[in-house]
Order: structure tokens, then C-alpha cells, then sequence
């Protein structure tokens, strides 16, 4: 297999920058994970498409809008009415839900290359989303698990809490290089770490 | 020691010393300290010039509504005007300067506007200036003349032309309840919620919270009242549920309990740290608001009472008790309240001698007259200072017997030195976010103030903000909103316990005294009570009219301390109350806002790059890169040398003889899935997709509803239920939202997904005769022939081990494929067919090439697709199904879009071989005295390598009734006029034998 | 302003892009009424007070929301799912103005 390409590659400096002398307020990564995947289901087949995240990716989602489940090797959560994202570490995902899920319960489409994952963890993770975006970070509407589909200008980015301090973002591929530069600006103030 | 520097007292850190220079002198001042307090420490009483008349002017107020006292920051070659010395922190390095002054602040040329003050009255401008030209000395022309001039001499401070390197940001924050003001209402509001564990914000617009317990020589809790507050915020940072914004001004308050504030992040430093920004700009969506935001002193309106040395009672209270500084030796005090006795108490305390108390009541509380007993000096009470003395600085007052009910001035005046007069017109709660979350305010004539307005959103109001003035009602008054903020039942706690010093805040209903002189309303903007009566004079009676007409008010202080006393004039001119007069809505902002702050993350950038895949390839080989919207698109790949049309000449030759390769990757994608994407296809584009076969595509035309062309582009039959939209890069966003709007709201009962797949794919066109021989070259796990491939046909396959989709069609008009790839793939894939071309002598193409090669062809473009073309006007019309309705078919044969004279497309040849351009028009004659009667205008030109002369599109009247004729174009903005012939747009292979080939 | 989607929660209006008028009902595909047609094109209410908009969530869940929404005070009265207000057949003349 050919290796995806990384979209941040002339902007990715490994390492401490910004006001990191005492200590690193959030680290910065890219997870490149195989497999991005959504998975809609049509009005009422909601249940039968998560019994079929839970059959092949083997990941249980609670009820309920932006119900997710976060996990170092697959995460799965829901960000628009009978739409989830599936994130596999390997890559093959889409095809075992091509044969997982029929037509008549809704539809899947990979979006391995087309979404780059970003992962922002650490102590000032919630204040260097909160410069992006206008949407409540605190535990208490945003708990562990969770997703949100929000937006930055331009730049649309579906966003899963995968830790207390810790978010994985999925932004459109094509803006990833820009989004990540502005990134990378805003956590200056509190020193962030590329890793 | 500094001059005027108390030898003990204050809030400030007498062990560090801050070195600063205001106006090129070299000054110290101490951690804590203002600007104005530090200056005022070092004897400096002169701040700056006034807007109109050059006044000399020193500092009013110790606060955020400093009129008078604006400097200009300087930071290397950046300079920030109109910053209230009063609210500038002093730091090491600070330069400031004063404002509005030429040479310099002792010597001002401009001054001599004081001795034509009649001249510069309410209205000069307009009437000097405004209509038709009557004498030499009048009229619009006569401002165009003196514009310059007047510009000069006018204004505030002067803003700089440097690039501003700081940065700023924006934060988005959420609570439960945003307390504004964190004096002890604030405080006390804050800690009570905080107590209830909801989320609670703090923001003050102060570096050290406190408000007026900062200054109020008062005890709370048994301690002194700035060290309950240090304590009550030492307390409340220490939670987690507590934010703490200083130096945050909250300045507006919009729907659904959102409020904007401003956070001078480093404006107190000589820079900021690493990756700090200077202002930080936050939204901050709120259940509740405590507004807590105090109450503002209003001056005394009285001839010569902007002189500088004439300040706020409660300014140089603050001064005193916070800052340790005596702004002047010997006192005096003029009020039309208790209030300011306090700073005749304080000021005792500190050592000032209080030369007099000149109070125009004639009645006044036994407290304030035990006050007056106890500081010394003279009592004057029902007198009235009717003038002051001194030039750059106060030297005196001149004092009269006054009657408080009439106003009428008696007896002889007298002097009284003084170099500093403390005046105090009573206070005026800050209801400026109130007036924006509620209805008009309420004038209490108790108070002689406008009190805060019934809410239309969720606050609370506590302390002076609701018109009281005691500090054991604001603690109470803070206790109690802030547990109604938090949606807690209403507790009762022993408050802690206050001094009351039994003063009476409720002032006379006096605000001016009129005697000969010019007497100041609004200090920032140089409005008289003599402009108030003069506009009065000339019919302008509403107090909207009175504003634009004085500029009262308009200022940057929009009107803080002049609003109320501006108004008292106005209803006395009219002969009505204040209420009836009415008052203007405040309007956001409170304070201004740093422009910087509200660009935030866009300041300098203004939207963010969209890469294709194969972006930094095209940058290592000598691509010009030019935007397309949000992407950035190859334009040419220039050889030494060359230039952009030899460059894209020779590109289109490579691709028209040989092979060539183009990144397509911004097209817009979209995957229409579902059992009924079939049906949705047909009812959106005007032909038929339904019955395309599983591994073919079809170019497909789509109407908006009113009938007039949407976009272009092929769709794919990837599978059975499996299609992949293609759209023009333009049109993207707008077409998903056009389907997505359709699926939603017309045809739920569809089951059909869209998703955005722009960015899932890279493509590439490879083009040219030679095409398939490189695809043959490196495709593996299917063939790319006539047979397996054919013209609209889809193959899949690999090539260098990525996986590919290739579907065979043609922009360009040549043998034609596009390759379809992973975009993490896209650069691996790419150069597998730049080296399996290099023996076919392939280039990369840019948009330029793309471009010559589609007008060649005529294909259309969103040129062409402008929003105002039928399907018929672009000759499409073999693409409208008649089977079956689509949308916009209802509406595309209506009237005015069918029959003569739409503009239609058509090819144009200029007869002369020179280029024309994009927008020139189309006439039937030129005429000499300009270009009238167009026809029409040209859309898209190149030069054509292959027909060897410049060609162009063009939408022409009844243009396919003209072809064969001639016309001419007409450019007289870039002084282009000739004969062209206009043919039809098919330049190129009208056949398409070349790529069906 | 705030819109509360009824998936994703409170957001600002920013993430929004307003949709038109929500009170037109499209005439059935085959009709060839001219002036139902224009109407539904053309024809757009601007009430003094309550509203009823089209919004989509287009920087959030891409839902298209049916708001009622009062134009003098931006007071949001509910809002839910477009797709849920139902299939509504045209009349093929709609009411306009004061009628509405």
C-alpha cells in the first residue's frame, strides 16, 4: 500500500515553541488515522446503523445527538441527525461497512483522505479551541465521548473529545495546512508541543 | 519624592519605581499608577489641547470617561492615539504624547481658535460650508478649499500609518452568569453565585478590581475597604468555577445574553510575552448578568470649567486614597451634592488645604456640615463659582451668592485662589449595557438621573448601577443578584459590616450656572451651553437633532459625563422636564474598541488557503500560483524567461501535439447516495441520469428555479446507488447547498446522502493525444483502450500502487482522461504520470493553458454561467429534457428569457489580431464622443496557438443571428476599440472528433 | 443571536446562512402555472413580528431548521427540523401579505 501523505508536511516542526518556559500548555499532533468513515442512516434506521458500528468496529454509542465513544484505536460519534463518523487506526474500514451496512438503512462514504485528523491535548486545550470556535468546551456540555460539527470561518471541523484534556479534530483535508498555521499561532501564547 | 506625591497613603507599590516620558521629559511613577496619577504626582497638570478651540486641558475624571486627557502611545513606529491617560497603566518605557498641538503643548498656534469662539459655534461647519456658492468666503466649494486646513487643526490624535505587528485574539466563553464591574456589588454578586457552583465570569474594566472600595476610605468587615476587596478577589480566583478578566471592558450587550468585551491583555507592558496578544476580543454567552457597573460624576456646567486644575470631587478622591497624590496645594470645592465632602475628608487626611466648600444649595445635611466643619476653610453654601482664573493652570475662582431655586446670581462676586477646584454635579448610574438589554431608562428627579431601564433580556442590576450610593446597599444589593443570577432563592447572610458616613447623594436640580463665559457641557468635543441654547434657537428641538447638530455627545467618550447636563440645558431651553426630552439609547460600545481585536485571527490574512494535493509539487516546479477563491491554482509553469502567453502557448501547443497534465483536484465533488439518487438526479439537472449504466458519466446542466443556468459539470455512476457529482471549483459550496436545500425542505420523502467529497479525491487531467499511451504506460489491473475505456466511461485500476478512478473525458477537446486518486495519494500518483509521460515530452499545464483550450472548444465557464444566461442563450439547450420536469423548467420558457434579444453566445475574432478584454463591449459602431448603444461584452479571450490569432467568447444580442457579421469592441477604459467578425464559439474541432478519437 | 438546533444545541447565528422565507410551498413539478410558479420564486413575506425562515446549520450539522423567529425583537419561538414540517402540497397560489 501506498502511504497517505501528510497535508501538514512543510508546516510540521516537531518540538517546543511558543511560550512553552513554563511548560507546554497543549500538544499539538497530526493521529493520521487508516480509516476515516461516515455512516448516515435514513430516518428510523438510526439503532440498526449503530448495532452495525458496534458489529464492525466493535465501538458501543450511546443515544442521543453527538453520543460518541472515544478510544486510543477506534472512536465513533455522531455529529448530524443520523450521521456518525467511524476512525479506525487501520485502513480497510469503509469496505467492512460497504458489506455491513445495506442501502436500505442508509449509506456509507470514506473520507480517509479527505479529513485530516488533528489531535489538541493538554491543560489549554479547551482555551485554544475556545479562540476558534463558538461552541461551550467545558466537561460539563462537552463530555468525554462527545462530537460537535462546528465551524471556523471557513474551515468546518467535526470535533470528538477523546480525554478530558484531550479533542480530536477532523478538518477538510484541503484546509488543513492553514487551519493547523493558525493553530499553531494561537497556542504560542500558552507553549504547545508538535509531537 | 515627587511633588505632589502624599508622603504615605494609596494603593500604589512605592518600591518600584516606573520610568516613562510623556512629551520627551523623563518622568517616574510607581507600580500601580496611571498615566494621569503619575503625572499628576510629578506637578503636570496640562494633558493636552482641546478638539475645537485648542483649550488648554487638564485632566476631569480618574476613569473611563476621561474627556480631556487623551495621549497618544507610541510603540517604535506604531502610534495609538485617544487613549484616556487615566486608564493607561504606567510601565517602564512608556512614551506618551500629548495630542492635538502644534509646536508643542505650552505653545499652541491653533490656540488662537479661543479668541473666535462666536465663529466656531454650534452649526460653523454647516453653515459655512454647505450649499450653493454665494460669495467667495461660502459655500461646498469654499470646504473643499479649506478641508485641508480644517482637518489639521481639528480632531483628536493623529493615527499612524506603520503596519501594527501585535497580535490579537478572539475568545469564545460561556457561564452562567457574567457579573460586569467588580466593585463590592460585583464582588459580592460574584462570590454569591460562585457559592452556588455555577460558572461564574468576573470582569472589570480596572487592573485591580475593587471599583470604588479601591478609594472609598472605607471599612468593610472591620478591614479597609480596598483590602476587603484585594481579599474577596484573592478568594474568588482561587475557585474553579470563577473567571477573572481584568482589565476587561464589557462594552456591548446583544441578543440571547451575549456580550462583547474587550481584554487589554498587554497594554500594561512594554510588550507583550511570547505568543501573547495585546487585545483579546471575547463573546461571552451568559444565562445571566449582574450588571454591577457603578455610577459616573457628572461635572457642574460654569463658565471657565475646563480649565485645567478643575476636576471631579470623586477624581481627586481617587487620586488621594488610590494613588497618594494631592493634584494641587490649596482646594476648593464647588457642588450640588454631599458626595464631594468626602474628598474634602480625604483630601484633609492627605495634608491638602481646603482653600473653600462653595456648595449652591442653600440647605444642606448635617453631615456634610459637620464635614465642612472639620476640613477648615470657607463654607460657602447657596454660592455659586461663576468663573476661575489662571491660564495654563488654575490660579482661582470667582465665587457669587446663588439661589438654587431661581438660578439667579446676587451680591458681588469674590475671589478665592485655588489651583485645584473639585466640582461634583451628582452621579449618574452606568446603565449603558442596560440601555441595550431594556427599555428606554427612567429619570428620577430624586436623583437627578437616568436609573436603569426594565430589562427585555435576563440581568440583574446591584449598587450605584441602580442609583444607589451607599456601599453597605451595594454589598447587599450584590448579594442579593447575584444569587437571582444564579437562579438561586433570595438568602439573607450577615453582610458585612460598613461605615456609614450619613452623606446625602441626592443633589440640587441644578447642573449649569449662567453667567458670561464660555461653560463647557461636553469637554471632549468642545460643546458649549451656549451651543445647546443656540441650536435650541434654530429649531432643533429633538434631542437627536440636538446631537448631530452640537456633536454633544459624539465624542469618544460618547458623552459620559455631558449627557445629563447637556440634556438639563436643552429642557430648560425648551421649558420642559429632562424626561420629556428624552435621552439617546446608548449604543455599543461602551469604550472604543481597538479595530485589531475585533479582525483578531484575520488581521492581515483574511480567509485561509485551500491546498490541492499536489500544491507543494507544483510549487517546487515553477508554478505561478494564482487564487480561485479560497484555492490556490497553478496558473502557468513558466520556463525561464518566458512570458505568461508565451508560457501558456506553448503549454496548450505540448497539450493540443503531444500530452499534457492539469490539477483539476479543486473541482467540487460531491457523493449522492441513496435508492432515490437516481430520481433526485433527474428532478436537478435538465437531463436524465437515472438511465445512466453503473461505470459511465454524463455532463449534466443545472437550472436554478427561476430557470436561469446553476452550474456544469459530469456526474459519475460509480454503482447502482453510488453517483459522484462533479461541479464547477466556483460553484461547490453553492450547488451543495442548493441540493441539500431540495432534499431537506422539498423532498424529505427522497433517501438520498450528500456528502462533500472535494477533498477525499485529488485529480488529474491528463490530455492530449498522447494520453492514453501514458496511462498505458503505467496503469496496471486494467486497460485504458478504446474498448475498456471509452468516451464517458469509468475505469479502476492502479498506478505506482495507488488506487485510481479514471473516467474518460475532455475539457480541452483532445483525447482526454481524468484520474482520480486518494488526495493522501495525489502527489505519488501524479508524478507516476509525469514520469511514465517524460518519454511523451508531457508538462504540467496551468489554468491559463486550461483556459486558452476551452475557448478554443467554447465550452463556458462561470464567465459565461453569470447568473443571467438561459440555457438556451448558451446553446445548451439540447441538454433539456422534455420528459420530464426538472428544476427550472417551469420557469425557463417565461417570458424575456426566450425569443430576440438575449444575449447569446457566440465567438469573436478581432480583425485587427490584438487581444481584447474580459468585459470589453460590443457595439455596432464606435462613436468618437464615447461608447454608447453596447450589444453586448466579451467574457474570455486568449491567444489560440492553434488557430495562430487572438479569439474570445463573448454574450452578444441576438448573437447567433450576427455570426458572419461584423461589430466592433469597445474598451475605453483600457483605450482598446476594433473591428472584430463575430463567429460562432465553436473555434476548435467543432466535430469533437478529437476526442472521441 | 442565538439559534438552538435541535441536534446540535445553542449556536451563534454565524454558523448559520439563512434559507428565505419559510412559508413558500413548492408547486408540483408538473405544473405549468405560471403564477404559482412566480410566486414561490419570487414572492417573499416580510412580516413586522413573527416569521416563519428557513435556516440551515450549514457550519454545524448541515440540518435545515424551519424557525419562527419575531423580526422586531429576534425572540426565536421554535424551531425543528425542516424535513419534519412535513410534505405540504401547494394550493399552487399562495397567500401573500396580510393574508399569510
Amino acid at each position: 500500500m501506498v502511504e497517505q501523505e501528510s497535508p501538514l508536511k512543510p508546516v510540521w516542526k516537531p518540538g517546543s515553541h511558543g511560550n512553552f518556559a513554563n511548560g507546554v500548555g497543549v500538544y499539538l499532533s497530526e493521529t493520521m488515522p487508516g480509516s476515516i468513515v461516515q455512516l448516515a442512516a435514513w430516518p428510523g434506521e438510526e439503532k440498526a446503523v449503530i448495532a452495525a458500528i458496534k458489529k464492525v468496529a466493535g465501538v458501543t454509542l450511546p443515544d442521543g445527538a453527538g453520543g460518541g465513544a472515544p478510544g486510543d484505536v477506534k472512536a465513533a460519534f455522531g455529529f448530524a441527525p443520523g450521521k456518525f463518523l467511524v476512525v479506525d487506526e487501520k485502513e480497510g474500514l469503509a469496505e467492512a461497512f460497504a458489506k455491513a451496512v445495506d442501502i436500505s438503512v442508509g449509506t456509507v462514504t470514506d473520507l480517509s483522505h479527505g479529513r485530516t485528523a488533528i489531535r489538541v491535548a493538554g491543560p489549554k486545550a479547551e482555551w485554544v479551541l475556545a479562540k476558534f470556535f463558538a461552541i461551550d468546551f467545558s466537561q460539563v456540555s462537552f463530555p468525554v465521548g462527545a462530537g460537535r460539527s462546528t465551524v471556523h470561518h471557513d474551515v468546518f471541523a467535526q470535533i470528538q473529545r477523546t480525554a478530558p484534556t484531550q479533542f480530536d479534530l477532523y478538518v477538510f483535508r484541503s484546509f488543513a495546512r492553514s487551519f493547523w498555521t493558525a493553530l499553531c499561532h494561537a497556542s504560542a501564547e500558552v507553549g504547545y508541543e508538535v509531537r | 519624592m515627587s511633588p505632589r506625591r502624599a508622603v504615605s497613603g494609596g494603593r500604589i507599590d512605592r518600591l518600584r519605581t516606573i520610568r516613562f516620558t510623556f512629551d520627551g521629559h523623563s518622568y517616574t511613577g510607581h507600580a500601580g499608577d496611571t498615566l494621569a496619577s503619575a503625572l499628576l504626582a510629578n506637578g503636570v497638570t496640562l494633558f493636552g489641547r482641546s478638539f475645537k478651540y485648542h483649550r488648554p486641558r487638564g485632566v476631569l475624571t480618574a476613569g473611563v470617561e476621561e474627556p480631556n486627557a487623551l495621549v497618544t502611545v507610541l510603540s517604535g513606529a506604531v502610534r495609538e492615539p485617544n487613549i484616556p491617560a487615566t486608564m493607561l497603566e504606567v510601565y517602564d518605557g512608556l512614551i506618551a504624547e500629548s495630542q492635538n498641538r502644534f509646536p508643542s503643548l505650552e505653545y499652541d498656534v491653533g490656540a488662537i481658535n479661543q479668541l473666535g469662539g462666536k465663529l466656531l459655534g454650534a452649526g460653523f461647519y454647516y453653515k459655512t460650508f454647505m450649499g450653493p456658492v454665494i460669495g467667495p468666503l461660502k459655500g461646498t466649494r469654499f470646504w473643499m478649499f479649506c478641508e485641508h486646513f480644517i482637518r489639521r487643526a481639528a480632531g483628536l490624535g493623529r493615527a499612524g500609518t506603520e503596519r501594527e505587528p501585535s497580535r490579537y485574539e478572539r475568545m469564545n466563553a460561556f457561564c452562567d452568569v457574567l457579573v460586569v464591574g467588580a466593585g463590592p456589588a460585583g464582588l459580592m454578586a460574584a462570590k454569591a453565585a460562585a457559592d452556588k457552583g455555577v460558572r461564574v465570569i468576573l470582569a472589570d474594566l480596572d487592573a485591580n478590581p475593587g471599583g470604588s472600595a479601591n478609594w472609598s476610605d472605607e471599612t468593610i468587615d472591620g478591614m479597609a475597604a480596598a483590602d476587603w476587596a484585594a481579599e474577596t478577589v484573592r478568594e474568588l480566583k482561587a475557585r474553579e468555577n470563577v473567571r477573572m478578566l481584568p482589565r476587561t471592558t464589557v462594552w456591548g450587550y446583544y441578543d440571547n445574553n451575549t456580550l462583547a468585551a474587550l481584554e487589554r491583555v498587554a497594554d500594561h507592558k512594554l510588550a507583550p510575552a511570547k505568543g501573547e496578544p495585546r487585545h483579546r476580543q471575547w463573546t461571552i454567552r451568559t444565562g445571566a448578568v449582574v450588571l454591577a457597573t457603578g455610577a459616573l460624576e457628572r461635572p457642574l456646567v460654569f463658565p471657565g470649567n475646563d480649565r485645567p486644575g478643575v476636576m471631579l470631587a470623586s477624581a481627586v478622591e481617587r487620586y488621594v486614597n488610590q494613588y497618594g497624590v494631592l493634584p494641587g496645594r490649596k482646594f476648593a470645592i464647588f457642588t450640588n451634592n454631599d458626595s464631594a465632602y468626602r474628598a474634602a475628608l480625604a483630601l484633609k487626611k492627605a495634608g491638602g488645604e481646603i482653600a473653600a466648600i462653595v456648595d449652591l444649595r442653600e440647605k444642606i445635611s448635617p453631615a456634610a456640615r459637620e464635614i465642612a466643619g472639620k476640613v477648615g476653610g470657607a463654607h460657602h453654601t447657596g454660592h455659586a463659582v461663576i468663573d476661575t482664573e489662571g491660564g495654563k493652570q488654575l490660579t482661582g475662582i470667582k465665587v457669587q451668592r446663588f439661589d438654587d431655586r431661581t438660578g439667579v446670581l446676587s451680591d458681588d462676586p469674590r475671589n478665592i485662589p485655588a489651583d485645584c477646584l473639585l466640582i461634583s454635579g451628582g452621579w449618574s448610574p452606568t446603565i449603558h449595557l442596560a440601555s441595550q438589554a431594556g427599555l428606554n431608562p427612567v429619570w428620577s428627579d430624586e436623583l437627578q438621573a437616568f436609573l436603569p431601564p426594565q430589562a427585555t433580556q435576563n440581568w440583574v442590576g446591584a449598587g450605584g448601577f441602580n442609583g444607589g450610593f451607599t456601599t453597605a446597599g451595594a454589598l447587599a444589593e450584590g448579594h442579593a443578584a447575584g444569587l437571582k443570577a444564579a437562579g438561586a432563592p433570595a438568602a439573607a447572610i450577615e453582610l458585612p459590616a460598613v461605615d456609614d458616613d450619613g452623606l446625602d447623594p441626592k443633589p440640587a436640580p441644578v447642573l449649569e450656572i449662567k453667567a458670561k463665559g464660555k461653560a463647557f457641557v461636553d469637554h471632549q468635543h468642545d460643546v458649549t451651553a451656549d451651543d445647546v441654547r443656540l441650536a435650541h434657537q434654530e429649531g432643533f428641538v429633538s434631542v437627536e437633532h440636538l446631537k448631530r447638530y452640537t456633536t454633544l455627545g459624539m465624542a469618544t467618550d460618547q458623552g459620559k459625563s455631558s449627557n445629563v447636563p447637556g440634556l438639563a440645558i436643552m429642557a430648560d431651553a425648551l421649558g420642559k422636564q429632562i424626561p420629556e426630552v428624552g435621552t439617546t439609547r446608548f449604543r455599543p460600545p461602551f469604550a472604543p474598541v481597538s479595530v485589531g481585536s475585533l479582525a483578531a485571527e484575520r488581521y492581515g490574512d483574511i480567509r485561509p488557503d485551500r491546498l490541492t494535493p499536489m500544491h507543494d509539487w507544483h510549487l517546487e516546479n515553477g508554478a505561478t500560483m494564482y487564487g480561485a477563491g479560497l484555492w490556490h491554482r497553478p496558473m502557468i509553469y513558466a520556463l525561464p524567461g518566458e512570458t505568461v502567453e508565451q508560457a501558456y502557448v506553448r503549454e496548450t501547443k505540448t497539450v493540443r501535439e503531444g500530452v499534457g497534465l492539469v490539477d483539476v483536484s479543486t473541482l467540487g465533488k460531491i457523493a449522492v447516495q441513496g435508492p432515490d439518487a437516481g430520481e433526485f438526479l433527474d428532478r436537478v439537472y435538465t437531463n436524465m441520469f437515472s438511465t445512466l449504466a453503473v461505470g459511465k458519466a454524463r455532463y449534466g446542466l443545472m437550472l436554478r428555479e427561476d430557470g436561469l443556468v446553476l452550474d456544469d459539470g459530469t456526474t459519475w455512476r460509480l454503482g447502482q446507488h453510488d453517483f459522484l457529482m462533479t461541479t464547477t471549483t466556483a460553484n461547490a459550496g453553492k450547488v451543495m447547498q442548493h441540493l441539500e436545500y431540495l432534499l431537506d425542505v422539498v423532498w424529505p420523502e427522497l433517501k438520498v446522502q450528500l456528502t462533500s467529497v472535494t477533498d477525499q479525491w485529488a485529480g488529474a487531467a491528463i490530455a492530449g493525444p498522447k494520453s492514453r499511451d501514458v496511462l498505458a504506460a503505467c496503469l496496471t489491473g486494467t486497460k485504458a483502450d478504446n474498448e475498456t475505456l471509452p468516451f464517458m466511461g469509468i475505469v479502476r485500476g492502479e498506478i505506482d500502487g495507488a488506487p485510481v478512478m479514471i473516467c474518460r473525458l475532455s475539457f480541452s477537446g483532445e483525447l482526454a482522461y481524468e484520474v482520480y486518486c486518494g488526495a493522501g495519494h495525489g502527489t505519488h500518483v501524479w508524478e507516476a504520470l509525469m514520469k511514465a509521460g517524460k518519454p511523451f515530452g508531457i508538462v504540467p499545464y496551468g489554468l491559463e493553458a486550461l483556459g486558452t483550450m476551452r475557448i478554443e472548444k467554447g465550452h463556458v465557464t462561470g464567465a459565461e454561467i453569470d447568473g443571467r444566461t438561459t440555457a438556451r442563450d448558451l446553446h445548451l439547450d439540447w441538454m433539456l429534457s422534455k420528459k420530464k420536469p426538472f428544476v427550472g423548467s417551469a420557469m425557463m420558457d417565461r417570458e424575456g428569457l426566450v425569443g430576440e434579444g438575449r444575449l447569446q453566445l457566440v465567438g469573436i475574432v478581432p480583425l485587427n489580431n490584438r487581444p481584447v478584454n474580459g468585459g470589453a463591449h460590443i457595439v455596432e459602431e464606435l462613436y468618437e464622443d464615447g461608447p454608447r448603444d453596447s450589444i453586448g461584452h466579451v467574457t474570455a479571450m486568449c491567444y489560440s496557438p492553434t488557430l495562430g490569432k487572438y479569439i474570445a467568447l463573448a454574450l452578444v444580442k441576438d448573437g447567433k443571428s450576427r455570426r458572419g457579421t461584423r461589430a466592433f469592441v469597445s474598451d475605453p477604459l483600457r483605450k482598446r476599440f476594433g473591428p472584430v467578425e463575430i463567429v460562432s464559439h465553436h473555434f476548435y474541432d467543432p466535430e469533437g472528433n478529437r476526442m472521441h478519437g | 443571536m442565538l439559534i438552538t438546533c435541535p441536534y446540535c444545541g445553542p449556536r451563534d447565528v454565524s454558523e448559520y446562512s439563512y434559507q428565505g422565507d419559510g412559508n413558500r410551498t413548492r408547486p408540483d413539478p408538473a405544473s405549468t402555472d405560471q403564477e404559482a410558479w412566480n410566486a414561490y420564486v419570487y414572492d417573499r413575506l416580510n412580516p413586522r413580528g413573527e416569521h416563519h425562515e428557513i435556516w440551515q446549520h450549514s457550519g454545524g450539522c448541515r440540518a435545515h431548521l424551519k424557525v419562527t423567529r419575531n423580526t422586531l425583537t429576534h425572540v426565536i419561538s421554535s424551531v425543528g427540523f425542516a424535513r419534519d414540517a412535513g410534505h405540504r402540497k401547494s394550493d399552487g397560489h399562495r397567500k401573500t401579505g396580510a393574508e399569510a
